[in-house]
């Protein structure tokens, strides 16, 4: 009988194409619009969890805000204390850093230099495409040696062999030799430290040369075990936060951004596809007034088959499903415009496309139900109609 | 021979406002099976109240209906649909085919209710066309077709479940008398298979061709003329 009955539903359909069309644009906006927001939301959240895995989510940046209330803490040394706080804490590392020119000859750029301890490196697995990072001699005796992001080096040694070769590092005017140690390979940033366009020198080198204080800009923090960093980053704040108050420090990590955000586009994407959601109940709303007419027009037809033996129950089965098939087809094209939609957003944003089944499934099966609850009343309606009264209807 | 219709004292009464109408009072009769018979009667005399009972299109206030041994009394919807589907083969003046079906699927119609499997219901229905002389236009739409070919394709609508009884509603009265006549002829044939069939007419002319004629007036039956 439901093959019999989804007959009957397309034959239906044909019959009143352009009215079936307009029924039908109701759930293809809806599911098209349901799709295109819980995909493009999936896409977005896969492609920060992806940056930020690469970003290195076992690292927590915990920054001073203001050095006259808590000019004490942050000092170099003070590195030890913050390490104590948890035994999930791999290390901390004391950073500083400051605008500088550097120059080669005639060739000069403006550069970020970041004065960072030898382990520097490895804790946020840098490589290097010639040479390598300063090692702990150089850097607890302040040897004026540097390594430049990819692309200072291409900018200043056009030609490469930047290895072996001295810059010119200026604090204001004054210009001091740096000889290059290593030259880092292409890095994704980490929040505001962009690798490519940063030189980098050893801690010691950078308080004796250029800050000329004990003072660090910030600390990085690398846990044990990446599944702790929102752990450890939470003892940590809480720490300051009695020491200091929140805001003297600010304290972020990928891994914390990545749930902020993850939960923002979340929360904003299921936002946005409730109030798609709305479009659909809306297009089934549409159907039950195209089901409604369908019932009226065809009550003759309703009188024949009830005369022919169709008992109540077939006569609501052969108008639900004509509902069930209008919302299918509908919410099949609304799939894939949807897919093709979030698709090209995602190649014009340059995120990976993500297929989001959770969606297709969530619309499919609301945009079912709709048809379910939409249809129901016209197939009862349908199904009531007195078979004598029915025959007799012109 | 036996009984296949049996009305026992059946009233049909319909309120309209706070007015009832009695279309129908305290009708008794007995049809064997395949007899031919026709209900006669002016226009609202009851004839029709009649043969939607009989056709399991209504059920009576009072009284009872029996088909084939089956009373219709208190029958719900379901099951008087069950009756409809098995027992009954409707003919209607207006032929009432489903104009967007052919032929073929309008005869297959009443088989989608039925229990018959699916692959021997094309076989049944080019059967009944066969039987109607119309297996040449199987394929064919009702609005390509003739007043006589529309009422012959529902004539075989009509038997193509192998109900006990035919029942008829005006059947010629949308035809010519020539076409009339083919149609009663296709009747005859039918009765000759020891089918019943019950034509229901205010054609005195059309009536008195069947072999028992039951007249009605104002709700009541006056003559059972065998």
């Amino acid at each position: 009988m439901i093959i019999e009955n989804t007959k009957l539903a397309f034959k239906a359909m044909i019959g009143s194409k352009l009215r079936t069309l307009l029924s039908l644009l109701g759930i293809v906006i809806g599911v098209a619009s349901v799709v295109t927001i819980l995909t493009l939301g999936q896409s977005i959240q896969t492609n920060i969890t992806k940056s930020i895995s690469s970003a290195g989510p076992d690292l927590i940046t915990f920054s001073p805000r203001s050095y006259s209330k808590s000019i004490s803490m942050f000092t170099e040394k003070y590195a030890s204390n913050i390490k104590a706080l948890s035994p999930d804490i791999e290390t901390v590392m004391a950073i500083d850093q400051g605008n500088s020119t550097i120059r080669v000859g005639q060739q000069n750029d403006s550069t970020t230099v970041y004065g960072v301890p030898s382990d520097y490196s490895n804790n946020l697995a840098m490589t290097f495409s010639s040479g390598e990072f300063f090692n702990l001699t150089q850097s607890i005796t302040s040897r004026q040696v540097v390594v430049l992001g990819s692309n200072v080096a291409t900018g200043l040694f056009p030609t490469g062999n930047a290895v072996g070769q001295n810059v010119m590092l200026y604090r204001g005017t004054q210009g001091k030799p740096y000889k290059v140690v290593g030259v880092v390979e292409d890095k994704d940033a980490i929040f505001s430290l962009n690798f490519n366009y940063s030189v980098f020198i050893p801690y010691s080198t950078y308080q004796s040369r250029f800050s000329k204080s004990s003072y660090v800009h910030s600390y990085i923090i690398k846990v044990t075990d990446q599944n702790n960093t929102l752990g450890v980053s939470n003892t940590v704040e809480n720490y300051f936060n009695t020491k200091i108050g929140k805001d003297y420090f600010r304290i972020i990590s990928p891994t914390t951004v990545a749930k902020m955000a993850t939960s923002v586009t979340s929360t904003l994407s299921s936002f946005l596809a409730a109030i798609a959601a709305i479009s659909l109940l809306v297009g089934g709303i549409g159907i039950m007034n195209i089901m409604l007419v369908s019932v009226s027009e065809r009550t003759k037809e309703i009188g024949i088959r009830k005369a022919l033996g169709a008992a109540p129950s077939v006569i609501r089965g052969q108008f639900i499903c004509e509902s069930l098939v209008i919302t299918l087809i509908g919410g099949l094209i609304g799939v894939a415009i949807g897919l093709i939609a979030s698709y090209a957003f995602s190649v014009s944003m340059g995120t990976t496309f993500v297929i989001s089944t959770f969606s297709i499934i969530l619309s499919m099966g609301f945009s079912m139900l709709i048809g379910l609850f939409f249809g129901w009343y016209p197939a009862l309606k349908a199904s009531k109609l007195d078979p004598i009264e029915a025959l007799n209807y012109e | 021979m036996d009984t296949i219709i049996k009305i026992d004292r059946a009233s049909r009464f319909y309120n309209v406002g706070d007015i009832t109408v009695k279309a129908l009072e305290n009708i008794s009769l007995e049809i064997k099976k395949g007899e031919f018979t026709s209900i006669m009667g002016p226009s609202g005399s009851g004839k029709s109240t009649l043969m939607n009972l009989i056709g399991c299109l209504d059920s009576p206030s009072d009284g009872n209906i029996y088909i084939d041994g089956q009373p219709t009394f208190n029958m719900d919807e379901e099951d008087l649909a069950y009756l409809r589907n098995n027992k009954v083969g409707f003919i209607f003046q207006q032929f009432n085919l489903l104009s967007k079906l052919t032929a073929l699927e309008n005869v297959i119609t009443p088989l989608l209710y039925s229990d018959v499997k699916k692959k021997d219901r094309v076989i049944l229905a080019k059967e009944a066309l066969r039987k109607v002389g119309l297996e040449d236009r199987m394929y064919h739409r009702p609005n390509e077709m003739s007043g006589g070919q529309k009422q012959r394709v529902a004539i075989a609508r009509a038997i193509v479940t192998n109900p006990s009884i035919i029942l008829a509603d005006e059947p010629t009265g949308a035809l010519d008398s020539k076409t009339g006549k083919q149609i009663m002829e296709v009747f005859w044939h039918l009765h000759e298979e020891g089918r019943t069939i019950i034509v229901v007419t205010h054609d005195i002319e059309l009536g008195n061709q069947c072999l028992r004629q039951i007249h009605i007036k104002d709700g009541h039956l006056v003559e059972d003329k065998k």
